[in-house]
């Protein structure tokens, strides 16, 4: 079977399954504990955002703008970061570090932040002896790239600016890459179960909050400054995505000599095999038996569905890379058929991608991927039926493609805004694996019923 | 009349959205046509409407006079100068508020 | 000192020409805050761009059109499933969103070209559409494109399509009302009076500033219908790009959102001699004076008593159960502007409630202007407001209910303190007799709902039965 790797052919964009980078860089930032990402532009790039993140987790972040107006954009918009940085500073007792996340319009206009940073850092020792903030430059141009990369930029700037060769620690670093607080619980389930002491970038499992008597519980991130500042005297680094992430564990293998590992995705059993062994490698902890029942579970719990109910059934997947390779190899798993991944930015590192290769080799269909792709490469082939898809795994932005031609989607990745608390479950680990195949069958369930398509195989399921 | 005058401005402050147009010049034309307006339908005089601007006047005119002599008694023991002396001493009144002291830095801007 | 500093504005002192408390006896002569002025950088104001008003305000509504966002994809995401504005055709303009995805060699190069591949292959993917509006945004502006230039190349080359260009990148102004301004202007000066529209009725109006939240456009529609009257477009509830080109022949401008959509129903007054009539189509006796005035300016006074009448009969049971369960509550109103004013007497007048506090994000001081007059003495008014100044605003008040935003709604929530879309709604449509009903009732919903007690209760400190038992006898079994 073959598996095939196009570039879109239009220019434009109908429908973009990514966003641009600062969105990336944003959702980076508001996972550091005491953190307020400062983005350089105008006000719609943190607005925007912030709706974008208020509506996936139902969860208020603060993210800051310098609020560029049209003097900025002629003289230049350095002014604009001074004035924010110090409003933040005063107004936010707490406030211990700042990425000041750049956009097209500051990049065009070619803005210093590097020279603004030293600056106001001097103005910061004079005004605020006694405050340490860590001001950060995050390049993130709109106009290159994607929601991934700027994604993966903020977390190799800020491991690149906090890093220090300190004693060595018994951590692992976990790179997670754009997950889900239900992915993160999941992660450190599996390294309790290991034993192993992680050290989490980033740890959203705060964004959870509950609401408490008190009234005192917020969504906030949870990876403190010393948690980064440390990730260089880490054991060893895992990175969950190669495009989220794996950038920064290289650095600190190159810069500090923290061995690291770019482990495929631990999306299905597979995958979930070989990041514990990865584990074990850099840590030297067995896995435990309690993960193998869990292991054992996930299988009993696709088997009771794969055959019967996800063989031959074509999918059509898209989101973030990683997630989507990961459900991909996920799918050859159960039986599913992923016919069309699509990949919604230009990067050439996809053609290099192991992933690839190895979903070639296991592939029970033809598999076309198109990178640089939007929603429209996967709506008109439905339209013009030149191909038939059973099943769509992607985030909530394609949910018109499947309620407008009665296609069974499972919602997953990022956003999920039109199901109700998502982003709660994990997709990663054999968890994970067992939540995916048990909604991708109660959603096949479901769809049966309400077309009144052999529902009655159920009854006697 | 004093008293008179302030109670029927508060009303059209609290009520009316056409003193607060977007310039001075069509908050000037408004007060004066929807007030004068106002007080020809309150003195029962005939009323020619021309123009669509007439009618606009009117179609505010209608719903104040009515609302003024709902909420105030006092109104229909007014004679023909009285109804006038108040019309002119509310558009002064809305006049001070609205262009002359307001302060909208807009109000004067030369394009909408 | 009736212009306020909240303490968490020591350090931007400025703010203090931004807040206002109103006293007994004051008016706008002596106290007005400041608005549409530079927003405070790092102040964590709601604001958004001027691209956000062009586009998901105004024409991101606009039922028939491809909605080109020239520049890198973001803008293009972010408009997109950000909006509750159905139409009656399926609601294509819920469902797309072209880019010209502006890359970096695109900088340095321009990126005239790929706009103009991107606008020809999108004509081509969506052959039944004729109809573009174009948005610039902060990349392209800066670059110098000139996407005019571009468009009336292929209106010429393809011959039936037409295309509207609105620049507006985000950095111009200081919040979406830039936005809201640059594509009236355009409109105006481009569009309007370039086609004739079928005249069906001798009474003829826009409806200006309302954009079909949730079906708002719907039952103003019904209503007119009613009364006989045609509206040759709705600026821009589910309307056609061609139904806002005949604007020029209405007979009245009825205009509810003076704040987005006041300067086309200027111009059009200015140009081609059409009043302009301001209503407020929220609140159920504010919408009885804006069909009474609208039947006067045509002499349909008997129509539209017909109306209100069968309306008010119809639903002012049902509006004086909530006003029985709603009176007396307190309540904030944080949305962008006009709703302000557009909401706070009507909510006292038609449901007894009292707003007593009110921010806005891009009003300017005209809507300031209204709403201090139609305030209450007390309340707190305050132009974009932001999140430390919220906090204090809700330490200092008690508040039942707050109409804002989502994001702000799930920041309040953690206080215990419920919010209603004031943007989107919870379950409209709001406008007209049956929204002024709907709203209470997600008002009451919300206010009444049973979690807000079990919010507040810590079970380890209540003086339950069960919490007594312990240490007692085990052999007890007791009942609740």
């Amino acid at each position: 079977m073959s598996c095939e790797l196009v570039l879109k052919e239009r220019t434009g964009i109908i429908n973009p399954i990514y966003t641009c980078q600062p969105a990336g860089a944003q959702f980076a930032g508001i996972g550091i504990k005491d953190c307020i990402p400062l983005v350089h532009g105008g006000q719609g790039c943190s607005m925007f955002v912030r709706l974008l993140f208020a509506q996936h987790f139902k969860e208020n972040f603060d993210i800051a703008s310098s609020s560029l107006h049209e003097s900025a954009a002629v003289f230049g918009g350095s002014i604009r970061v001074e004035e924010a940085v110090e409003t933040l500073i005063v107004r936010y007792p707490h406030l211990r570090i700042i990425p000041i996340i750049t956009t097209c319009s500051t990049e065009t206009i070619g803005d210093d932040i590097e020279g603004i940073i030293r600056k106001v850092n001097k103005k910061i020792e004079e005004k605020h002896p006694d405050r340490d903030v860590k001001l950060i430059a995050v390049h993130t141009p709109s106009y290159s790239g994607s929601q991934v990369t700027g994604y993966d930029n903020a977390i190799s700037a800020i491991v690149k600016a906090l890093a220090k060769k300190d004693e060595p620690s018994e951590k692992l670093n976990i790179f997670t890459g754009w997950v889900n607080p239900g992915d993160v619980s999941e992660i450190k389930h599996v390294l309790s179960e290991m034993q192993v002491d992680g050290n989490i970038l980033m740890d959203t499992e705060t964004f959870d909050a509950p609401i408490m008597p008190d009234k005192s519980a917020f969504a906030y991130g949870n990876t403190t400054i010393e948690e980064i500042v440390d990730s260089a005297n880490a054991i060893g680094s895992i990175a969950l995505s190669r495009y989220e992430g794996a950038n920064a564990a290289k650095y600190l293998t190159d810069k500090f000599g923290v061995p690291s590992i770019v482990t495929p995705t631990p999306i299905g059993i597979n995958n979930t095999d070989i990041f514990l062994e990865n584990i074990s490698k850099l840590t030297g902890k067995p896995i435990p038996e309690s993960l193998i029942i869990e292991r054992g579970k996930a299988i009993d719990a696709i088997v009771d569905l794969a055959h019967m109910f996800f063989a031959n059934k074509k999918v059509a997947i898209f989101g973030n890379p990683d997630l989507v390779f990961g459900l991909a190899q996920f799918c050859l798993e159960c039986e599913l058929e992923p016919v069309l991944l699509l990949l919604g930015d230009d990067n050439t590192l996809y053609k290099i991608d192991p992933r690839l290769k190895a979903l070639e080799e296991k592939a029970n269909c033809d598999i076309k991927t198109i990178w640089n792709a939007d929603l429209w490469e996967l709506e008109s082939r439905v339209k013009d039926k030149s191909i038939d898809i059973d099943l769509i795994l992607g985030h909530s932005k394609g949910r018109y493609i499947a309620i407008d031609n009665d296609i069974p989607m499972v919602r997953v990745g990022f956003p999920t805004f039109d199901r109700a608390g998502l982003w709660k479950y994990p997709v990663i680990g054999y968890k994970g694996a067992e939540w995916l195949a048990e909604t991708i069958a109660n959603t096949i369930f479901a769809s049966m019923e309400s077309k009144h398509d052999r529902e009655w195989i159920i009854n006697v399921w | 009349m004093k008293e008179k005058i302030e109670e029927v401005t508060a009303l059209i402050q609290e009520q009316c959205l056409w003193q607060f147009f977007s310039r001075s010049w069509d908050r000037e034309e408004n007060i004066e046509g929807i007030m004068t307006m106002t007080g020809k339908i309150l003195n029962g005089d005939k009323i020619n409407l021309v123009t669509p601007v007439d009618k606009a006047f009117y179609s505010d005119a209608k719903f104040l006079a009515a609302d003024i002599q709902k909420k105030m008694p006092w109104i229909s023991e007014l004679d023909k100068s009285g109804i006038l002396e108040l019309v002119e001493g509310v558009k002064n009144r809305l006049l001070y508020i609205t262009v002359k002291k307001s302060r909208n830095c807009e109000l004067n801007l030369s394009n909408y | 000192m009736p212009l306020k500093l909240f303490c968490c504005d020591e350090c931007i002192p400025e703010r203090q020409n931004h807040v206002y408390v109103k006293e007994e006896g004051e008016d706008t002569t002596q106290f007005l805050p400041l608005s549409n002025i530079e927003t405070i950088p790092g102040s964590l104001s709601e604001r958004g761009c001027s691209y956000c008003g062009a586009k998901l305000v105004i024409g991101g509504v606009i039922k028939d059109c491809i909605q080109m966002i020239h520049g890198p994809v973001g803008c293009a995401y972010d408009t997109w499933h950000t909006k509750r504005y159905p139409s009656d055709n399926d609601n294509f303009q819920l469902k797309y969103i072209w880019s010209s995805d502006t890359k970096e060699k695109h900088i340095i190069f321009g990126a005239e070209k790929q706009l103009k591949k991107a606008i020809k292959e999108a004509f081509k993917e969506f052959p039944e559409i004729k109809r573009m509006f174009v948005y610039t945004t902060c990349t392209t502006a800066l670059i110098g494109d000139n996407p005019k230039a571009v468009c009336r190349e292929i209106e010429e080359e393809l011959g039936d399509v037409d295309i509207f260009v609105v620049e507006c990148p985000g950095f111009a102004g200081v919040s979406q009302s830039k936005g809201h301004h640059e594509l009236n202007i355009g409109w105006m000066r481009d569009k309007v009076g370039t086609l004739e529209p079928e005249i069906t009725s001798k009474y003829t109006i826009n409806v200006i500033g309302d954009y079909n939240i949730q079906g708002d456009t719907y039952v103003l529609q019904k209503y007119l219908d009613k009364m006989g009257i045609q509206v040759i477009a709705h600026f821009t509830g589910n309307v056609t790009y061609d139904q806002l080109r005949c604007m020029h022949r209405a007979k009245l401008n009825v205009v509810n959102c003076a704040r987005s959509a006041g300067y086309i129903a200027n111009e059009l007054k200015r140009v081609y001699d059409i009043p302009r009539m301001d209503v407020d189509t929220w609140g159920f006796e504010y919408v009885k004076v804006a069909l009474r005035k609208i039947g006067a300016f045509f002499g349909l006074e008997d129509k539209a008593e017909e109306v209100i009448s069968e309306e008010v009969a119809k639903y002012e049971g049902k509006l004086a159960w909530y006003k029985e369960r709603l009176k007396g509550k307190q309540i904030c109103i944080w949305t962008g502007g006009p709703r302000l004013w557009h909401w706070t007497k009507a909510l006292e007048d038609d449901l007894g409630m009292e707003v007593v506090a009110m921010s806005s994000k891009f009003g300017h001081q005209e809507d300031f202007e209204k709403v201090i007059a139609r305030g209450r003495v007390g309340t707190i008014y305050i132009d974009d407001g932001n999140e430390l100044e919220f906090f204090e605003v809700l330490e200092s008040i008690h508040t039942d209910l707050i109409l804002t935003g989502p994001r702000v709604g799930d920041l309040v929530k953690k206080l215990h303190i419920p919010y209603i879309n004031g943007h989107a709604y919870h379950n409209g449509p709001y406008m007209g007799f049956e929204g002024a009903v709907n709203m209470a009732r997600d008002m009451y919903n919300a206010i009444y709902s049973p979690m807000w007690s079990l919010a507040g209760k810590d079970p380890r400190v209540v003086d339950s039965p069960m919490w007594s038992l312990a240490g007692k006898d085990p052999s007890v079994v007791q009942e609740l």
